[in-house]
């Protein structure tokens, strides 16, 4: 930190002024045993979805930047893929969700995004083009990748990273714990999620900076 | 939200209007290229000496508008990782973090780095036998994240130094001895001895008060921000509430969604001034649960 190294007395001021103007209370409506904040979002196929229609079934949100390293990791290795076709092979509901910022690491227009799934052969239910941040914000998604879990009474049971392994290594994917699969396994088990919430890790979602 | 954005932009730039010669130095470094900066293995001393503590440093130098992550980066990143490959007699010891700074990344995303520059310190322990080649040569390879708040690209470096062996004590380098001691002001330390600290479980928040005994007169601290050690304990975003009060203050501190469970310990960096940041590592107790003596509030974090 050079401001505090070099040129210490010049950081507080600032330290101060970002705490001073820090952000307004945040209302972090998704969380763990809670009801997922409902959403309507515009798919890339130009579909409109809305998550309430599809009560009675798990749903997987998964947030996306397809330059993000952490999330070329999942997708490179064809481990997001994989996931996205099992688990909607068995009845799961899978969103991509993008919410980076015109401008910005990750924003593609639809046409674009369409290219993109069929280059990667991704296979989500939907991937919705969330510009606005309105859906990220809802959720509070930190990173991409960023996943949660609804279960069939549209409660959030899992909220977190992807799996245990905070790299962007694509050799890290073949030993990693899957968080989202262990919460998709134990609650059609029948079972307690043993790990409802971790930390996500990724690139910061890049949201558009202000309300212009 | 652009109110503040440009609160923070106007002091920055003041501080570039400002900068003290010290930081005209910088650009004169040489480094190896990373993702929007560059890199550099230094050496506070010319040689290495048997027996005697060593430091190196990576330098990291970052163009306008890019960061690297702390220890715990926050809501997103990750911070640099080092492998060192080193001649038989030396071994490296932890990283030393000067504080952080809080990056806005967005409203809702705080990460905790390092902008323009910094100098992550790694002390070398050197054998009293080290073997008597001429020169040791050292290699590092660094894997990191270098973020703007439009986008993220990773990067890697490979680096190496080679140093002369001398039985006579080492010398320090002139060209880096002043960021050296520099940084060393800018580490985390442990706080004075008649500071006490506890910390609260106050349903959505940890309260950390802090009872200064007796203070040095003229220098109160009239401000906190605190840098969580462990992930996932507070909700980085959130503001910090600090509150003077009699006896020292009092820091609210939102927890986590991400904590579900109740933590043992509050560790982290305190940073109170540009130049002073203390360590702190404090068990949490519930409200109304009676504190034990008043000695073991505060322990240094390793």
């Amino acid at each position: 930190m050079r401001r505090s190294t070099l040129c210490p007395r010049l950081l507080y001021p600032m330290l101060v002024a970002l705490v001073l103007c820090a952000a307004p209370p945040l209302i972090s409506a998704a969380k763990v045993g809670a009801a997922a904040p409902d959403f309507t979002g515009t798919a890339s196929n130009g579909k409109t979805f809305r998550l309430a229609d599809y009560r009675g079934k798990y749903v997987v949100l998964e947030w996306h930047n397809n330059g993000c390293p952490y999330v070329r990791k999942q997708y490179n290795s064809g481990n997001m893929q994989r996931l996205q076709k099992q688990w909607t092979g068995q009845g799961v509901v899978w969103f991509t969700i993008l919410s980076s910022a015109p401008g910005k690491q990750g924003y593609v227009t639809a046409s674009e995004e369409n290219d993109y799934l069929a280059k990667m052969q991704a296979a989500p239910t939907a991937a919705l083009l969330d510009p606005t941040g309105e859906i990220g914000h809802l959720y509070d998604a930190k990173t991409s990748p960023h996943m949660f879990v609804i279960n069939p009474q549209g409660v959030v049971i899992y909220d977190g990273a992807i799996d245990d392994k905070p790299t962007t290594e694509l050799s890290d994917v073949p030993g990693a714990t899957n968080y989202v699969n262990l919460a998709l396994e134990q609650a059609m088990a029948g079972k307690q999620v043993e790990t409802p919430a971790t930390r996500p890790y990724g690139c910061s979602v890049k949201y558009v900076d202000a309300t212009h | 939200m652009r109110g503040r954005y440009s609160s923070a932009r106007f002091l920055r730039a003041l501080t570039f209007g400002a900068a003290p010669l010290l930081c005209a130095a910088i650009a004169q470094a040489e480094g190896i290229p990373i993702p929007h900066g560059t890199l550099e293995l230094i050496a506070e001393n010319q040689w290495i000496a048997a027996g005697h503590k060593f430091d190196l440093g990576l330098r990291f130098q970052l163009e306008k508008g890019w960061h690297i992550y702390w220890f715990n980066p926050g809501d997103s990143g990750d911070p640099p990782r080092v492998k060192w490959q080193l001649p038989t007699g030396l071994t490296d010891g932890a990283m030393e973090w000067p504080a952080p700074r809080r990056l806005e990344t967005s409203s809702s995303i705080v990460d905790y780095g390092y902008e323009d520059a910094v100098l992550l310190i790694v002390p070398l322990h050197v054998n009293a036998n080290l073997a008597t080649q001429p020169t040791a040569r050292i290699n590092a390879k660094v894997k990191l994240l270098v973020c703007s708040h439009e986008m993220c690209i990773p990067g890697k470096a490979e680096l190496s130094l080679t140093l002369p062996i001398k039985s006579q004590p080492p010398v320090p380098d002139a060209r880096n001895v002043a960021l050296f001691s520099a940084t060393r002001k800018s580490l985390p330390r442990p706080p004075p001895g008649s500071w006490r600290f506890n910390v609260t479980d106050a349903n959505d928040s940890f309260v950390l008060s802090a009872k200064l005994g007796h203070q040095i007169a003229g220098h109160p601290i009239t401000q906190g921000i605190f840098f969580p050690l462990d992930e996932s304990q507070i909700e980085n975003a959130a503001p910090q509430k600090f509150q003077p009060v009699v006896t020292g203050f009092r820091l609210t501190l939102r927890k986590s969604d991400q904590l579900l469970k109740p933590i043992a310990r509050l560790k982290g960096v305190l940073v109170v001034s540009s130049d002073e940041s203390y360590l702190i590592d404090v068990p949490v107790s519930k409200p109304g649960v009676a504190r034990g003596g008043s000695g073991d509030g505060t322990r240094a974090v390793q």
